[in-house]
């Protein structure tokens, strides 16, 4: 090193050296098993590639097969695309959740408990439960429906077309309230309360203290619930895999059961590269806007 | 504008009583600081004046009209909060106007009554700017701007200063003052700190424990504190509060502090009270440094010297009493230098120590 005017002179240098220091490790984990994977995989995606064959550059050409000849992945693309449309109507119950159990309800704190309970189960876990209360014969929701009067044949809803994929959401939804509830909550403990004593004052009324400082202020909280949303809603593969496997037929079939099955039971692991790809990108596309809609701070508390 | 009357105004938790029966009539154009340490019911008093606590027992009435039952907005009353409340997403313009714009107020109006308030305050520069843009004393001026806007019939104050610095702070009392002068309307002013009371109030109510000790102008609770309280509470530097008996000798009445220490009272006024253990108050400003001859005076040893520039605070030891003087600067060097004070006897309190009021 040359003395003074150095590299290693520079105490700036040096603190960004440190810095470098204390970022590697975990920067050496992202590089292996995120960024590693996701180019070789858009590599991946270009070439004609077997497990016992050399890879063949084919440029553009499993897009190409995946525009014209896939209808699966049309379905697999709509399906996931209602499936994310499902998460508003989720984060609007939670939001409802959230301020019945933020009042003086008595018992608030064990409602709060109760709702929020689903969403550490094992997606797994839900995924039978849900099976078994769907069950044509012996679930509890065709008996209740059937007990009440409101249907005389039993429906068999991870089964018929138009039933399965309305009843996974259901599940979907049932587990993650719970979380989005938890987040809307933190978010509406965390408005002061006194914007609302001075709101009462001015004489707003009550859906106007809503619309005007709930929801405003409560903004970066609901964009956080809609960002996780969309990432759980691209990643729900266990909760599908377990109820329905994408049927019947490819009725509940997503992206993400289409590029697994594609990959492990077709073993087209260059065209699961492919579909991963757009997953990708989508999901990237989605997220971004989202985080544009909340003005760039998604989860973030607003404070005066 | 309007008078403000509370009858009998009690307040519980529970089971818990900790507003009991404040009676208050507040005149038209009057303003009226509550002060007493925390807990003492002040603010609970001013939330259920602004309808924000419901009121436990008693009656208010704003005007001829009782609003007990009646909703915040339309007690017609504007608050000012201790932390503003000013709505974070929206613009200075939009917080002053949030209001008018519940009241059926047309958008020019809207327009002409937040410049006029925004001229009044000085902020009409800072209109289209959010709250978090700005600095404590400028969302200060904010939060009264949207009180003032309104034009209600009683502005209700919550401690509105003390979250300024201390210099912050005595600059704005000094605008609310001027404010004052400009925007004539009944005011209900909660404070803990007893100058910010003394400096802004047409008269004072001091609370303690849920109780009013004394109402009265910020004159008449210096001259003459109705308690034992009061008298600790009310004074830039708290007043001596000691043990003696009243006495009768030679000179007239007096009262013995212990030992050789006298000081002569006001003549016949406690001729009743001879014979009594009471307790003195003594401000340490009314104390004065007497000659050698002075009759009626406090003798001691100085144990802490504090100058301040303008006079000398001494601590000093007068037969087993630690007392406090301000005196003029150089009387008193340093510990140990002999101290000799008096008080005019019209200057002096006694408070029966069995009821703490004044006798």
């Amino acid at each position: 090193m040359s003395g003074h005017g150095g590299w290693w002179g520079r105490r700036r240098n040096r603190q960004l050296a440190l810095i470098v220091c204390f970022l590697l490790p975990s920067l050496i984990v992202f590089f292996l098993y995120r960024l590693l994977p996701l180019g070789w995989n858009v590599i991946l995606s270009f070439q004609a590639w077997s497990p016992l064959k050399p890879a063949v550059w084919i440029g553009l050409e499993h897009y190409a097969e995946m525009w014209t000849y896939d209808d699966t992945f049309w379905i697999a693309l709509k399906n996931t695309l209602i499936f994310i449309a499902a998460s508003p109507l989720a984060i609007a119950a939670a939001l409802g959740v959230a301020l019945l159990v933020n009042s003086d309800l008595k018992g608030a704190t064990v409602y709060r408990t109760i709702v929020f309970l689903s969403y550490p189960l094992m997606a797994v876990a839900v995924g039978i439960i849900w099976r078994w209360m769907y069950d044509e014969r012996g679930g509890i929701i065709n008996f209740a429906l059937r007990s009440s009067g409101l249907i005389a044949k039993p429906i068999g809803f991870l089964q018929d077309f138009s039933w399965a994929l309305p009843s996974v959401i259901v599940a979907e939804v049932w587990q993650m309230i719970g979380f989005y509830m938890i987040i809307l909550l933190t978010g509406l403990q965390s408005i002061p309360q006194n914007l609302y004593e001075a709101a009462r004052i001015d004489g707003a009324p009550a859906v106007a203290r809503f619309f005007r400082i709930t929801l405003p202020m409560l903004r970066p909280s609901l964009f956080l619930c809609v960002v996780v949303g969309i990432l759980n809603s691209f990643s729900s593969f266990d909760l599908v895999y377990i109820m329905t496997n994408g049927g019947p037929g490819h009725a509940t079939e997503l992206l993400i059961t289409h590029i697994y099955k594609s990959a492990f039971e077709q073993t087209k692991f260059d065209y699961a590269a492919a579909l991963t790809v757009v997953q990708f990108a989508l999901l990237l596309l989605l997220t971004v806007a989202a985080n544009k809609g909340a003005g760039g701070n998604a989860g973030a508390v607003e404070r005066d | 504008m309007a008078t403000v009357s509370l009858r009998q105004v009690r307040k519980s938790y529970d089971a818990q009583e900790v507003v009991h029966g404040v009676d208050l009539e507040v005149a038209d154009q009057e303003f009226v600081v509550l002060v007493g340490p925390s807990g003492c019911g002040k603010s609970t008093l001013l939330r259920m004046i602004a309808g924000l606590e419901d009121i436990s027992g008693g009656e208010i009435a704003i005007g001829e009209r009782v609003v007990n039952e009646i909703d915040p907005k339309d007690r017609d009353v504007a608050m000012v909060f201790q932390d503003y409340a000013l709505y974070p997403h929206l613009t200075v313009f939009q917080n002053i106007a949030f209001s008018l714009q519940y009241r059926g107020v047309g958008k020019a109006e809207i327009a002409r009554r937040v410049a006029e308030a925004a001229a009044i305050l000085d902020i009409e520069s800072l209109l289209e700017r959010k709250p978090r843009q700005l600095s404590g004393g400028q969302r200060q001026r904010v939060a009264m701007g949207r009180a003032i806007v309104r034009e209600p019939k009683v502005f209700l104050f919550d401690e509105p200063l003390s979250n300024l610095d201390a210099k912050l702070r005595v600059q704005m009392r000094t605008e609310i003052k001027k404010l004052r002068e400009r925007v004539r309307t009944t005011a209900i002013y909660v404070t803990h700190d007893q100058v910010e009371a003394m400096t802004l109030a047409d008269r004072i109510v001091l609370m303690h424990n849920g109780r009013v000790e004394q109402i009265g102008t910020p004159e008449d609770v210096y001259d003459e504190p109705a308690t034992l309280f009061v008298a600790g509470f009310v004074g830039a530097s708290a007043m001596n509060l000691v043990a003696g008996r009243i006495e009768t000798g030679a000179q007239g009445c007096g009262v013995n502090l212990g030992g050789e220490s006298r000081l002569a009272l006001p003549p016949g006024r406690y001729d009743a009270h001879v014979g009594m253990s009471v307790t003195v108050g003594l401000r340490p400003e009314h104390l004065h440094w007497a000659g050698d001859s002075a009759a009626s005076m406090l003798a001691g040893a100085a144990r802490v010297v504090e100058p301040l520039g303008s006079d000398t605070l001494v601590i000093f030891d007068v037969a087993g009493h630690e007392l406090q003087a301000r005196l003029p600067p150089r009387v008193v060097r340093r510990g140990g230098d002999p101290v000799r004070v008096a008080i005019a006897p019209e200057s002096i309190h006694i408070f029966d120590p069995a009821t703490e009021r004044r006798l």
